[in-house]
């Protein structure tokens, strides 16, 4: 089988893009599929081991003021697609996706003389020349993790006045993807509750909607074997999502003992204002400490140590933190939103309802007390993580599903 | 003189002048008498002549109005409830700003059609020359930064 993957990112360090397609590349050659990837910048590590990588232009201008555009890429603002993208930015859209997409459309055109691919995987660009890439005659699938829909609404939750609300819905390009979403051979989304999700958002049939728990790198997540700290707390995400509640984690630590500390994998102030403001509030600064960026190294050995890991969250569309420290062996303590309570099984962590500082409370404070309970989570935890998220069992998923869609199509001809 | 710089230069001037053109052209050029709201008849053109340049003009406008419209009637109608209390305490009058915007976007899109429909110059002036500023602006913008933008950092002379 001959698959071509899109991305318009695919920085393979941070954003799931780039990780998503940098694993599943990897994987889905080693079961025997060509595969060829074409990705926007910025790019990836390099994948021609396994993949031929077509490389597609973007000059990443969108949150930069024109007098601060490097003079490279100013020299580069004059051809056409750069310059719509310029045009697009700034007027406070987010145009990568659907410039991409072009890109790529006519990309493929001339690759297509040379060429053929039995199925085009698109990872949740969802650009409007997606819709006459289907004119190549090959089925497209695209992956959403889960609609965009619910980013804007955190945003607009944070935003105060009309100007800020009218960029925020500005940037996201919702119309394009629920036009485009609706007109793929099918797409793939990382939970079940998904389902119900995209077709809230975007009015998709169920039936159209395949689902395909993402994968991740269990050799690299693995417990170090370091020695447990006591009453350590640790979330991993970004604090300025909305989304990911962590007025509610901050709620709870004031209701905590005061030897139980957190650690928070991401920048604080002065970087990321948001979460220091929280903390000020309620004053539980000496009992909060930020990371700042840290290597996969340093994450697994936070997995490893630290007691529990504690996600608050609003909405997940995955949560890959929770999967990171069960395949290390740590217990967690997650919301039901989203994609968690399918992630997270009852005997490898605790779920507890959202926005309930007490229940969380109650829960940390269940497994702090039990070391044995804990130690016991941690182990199922890994079991569960090996044998339903690791990267060859989601790509053996996906190629499931490319071989349904082919056979669908072809069906259809 | 580097060749962006060259770029640059010819950015700026070619914006500007085509931009000066344009103001010439609707506003100076058909008025010699400066009786501007009444001069221009542009039932003289054939139909087709005419609908060929109103429609691709009209929907650009129409379309850019119902961004507005649909901008407005997302801030109004969306619920979401803001989990930061400082935001619930600071009053935002966001929804009046977007019912405002709503009527305004509504009431320019139904003169534009009805300027279309009477063959007023106006309802394709107005759209057409607001174009051609978003575009030539944005050429003269970046002209403009590539000018002022130094590509080599100044000699330390110590």
């Amino acid at each position: 089988m001959r698959v071509l993957i899109l991305g318009y990112r695919g920085n393979p360090y941070c954003g799931g893009q780039g990780i998503y397609i940098y694993n599943l590349s990897r994987e889905l050659a080693k079961l025997g599929v060509t595969v060829d990837v074409m990705v926007g910048p910025p790019y990836p590590d390099p994948l021609e081991e396994w993949a031929t990588v077509y490389k597609i232009e973007n000059l990443n201008i969108w949150s930069i003021k024109t007098k601060d555009i490097p003079g490279e890429k100013l020299a580069r603002v004059f051809s056409p697609w750069n310059f719509v993208d310029y045009i697009l930015t700034r007027l406070h859209m987010f145009p990568e996706m659907e410039t991409f997409s072009f890109r790529a459309f006519f990309a493929l055109e001339k690759i297509l003389k040379h060429k053929r691919y039995d199925i085009i995987h698109d990872i949740q660009s969802l650009g409007w020349a997606t819709v006459p890439m289907k004119g190549y005659g090959i089925p497209i699938v695209t992956t959403v993790h889960h609609p965009l829909t619910k980013d804007r609404e955190a945003d607009l939750q944070r935003n105060w006045g009309f100007w800020d609300k009218t960029t925020t819905i500005l940037f996201y390009p919702l119309v394009m993807q629920g036009f485009v979403i609706r007109r793929v051979d099918r797409v793939i989304t990382s939970f079940m509750e998904g389902v119900d999700e995209l077709k809230k958002a975007f009015r998709i049939k169920k039936e159209r909607v395949s689902v395909v728990y993402n994968g991740m790198d269990v050799d690299m997540f693995q417990n170090t074997g370091e020695p447990r700290e006591e009453n350590a707390l640790l979330f991993v995400g970004n604090t300025e999502d909305t989304k990911k509640g962590l007025v509610y984690l901050f709620e709870t630590m004031t209701l905590l003992p005061e030897y139980v500390t957190l650690t928070i994998v991401d920048d604080g102030p002065p970087k990321k204002l948001t979460a220091g403001d929280l903390i000020k509030k309620y004053n539980i600064g000496h009992r909060v400490k930020f990371t700042g960026k840290v290597s996969y190294e340093q994450l697994v050995s936070l997995y490893s140590r630290k007691t529990i890991l504690v996600m608050s969250s609003l909405f997940e569309g995955f949560g890959l933190p929770a999967v990171e420290a069960m395949s290390c062996q740590t217990p967690v303590v997650v919301t039901t939103s989203g994609s968690l309570k399918e992630v997270v099984s009852p005997d490898c962590g605790i779920l507890v309802p959202p926005q309930d500082p007490v229940a969380m409370k109650d829960a940390v404070m269940k497994l702090l007390k039990n070391k044995k309970m804990r130690e016991k989570m941690g182990k199922n935890g890994r079991k569960w993580a090996v044998e339903n998220f690791s990267w060859p069992v989601a790509a053996k998923n996906t190629l499931e599903v490319y071989k349904d869609v082919i056979k669908e199509y072809r069906s259809r001809r | 003189m580097p060749r962006a710089k060259i770029w640059g230069f010819l950015a700026v001037f070619l914006s500007a002048a085509l931009f000066g053109l344009s103001i010439f052209s609707v506003f100076i050029l058909n008025y010699h008498d400066f009786t501007i709201f009444n001069s221009v008849n542009l039932n003289e053109l054939s139909t087709m002549t005419f609908y060929s340049v109103s429609i691709p003009l009209a929907a650009v406008a129409i379309f850019v109005l119902c961004t507005g419209f649909w901008i407005g009637w997302i801030i109004l109608t969306i619920k979401v409830v803001p989990p930061m209390p400082e935001i619930v305490e600071k009053k935002d009058n966001s929804k009046i700003k977007a019912v405002f915007l709503c009527l305004i976007t509504v009431s320019l899109a139904v003169l534009m059609i009805y300027g279309v429909f009477i063959r007023n110059f106006w309802a394709l002036a107005v759209p057409a020359l607001v174009i051609s500023a978003v575009i030539l602006g944005a050429v003269f913008w970046v002209g403009m930064a590539i000018i002022t933008t130094r590509s080599t950092l100044v000699i330390n002379k110590k």
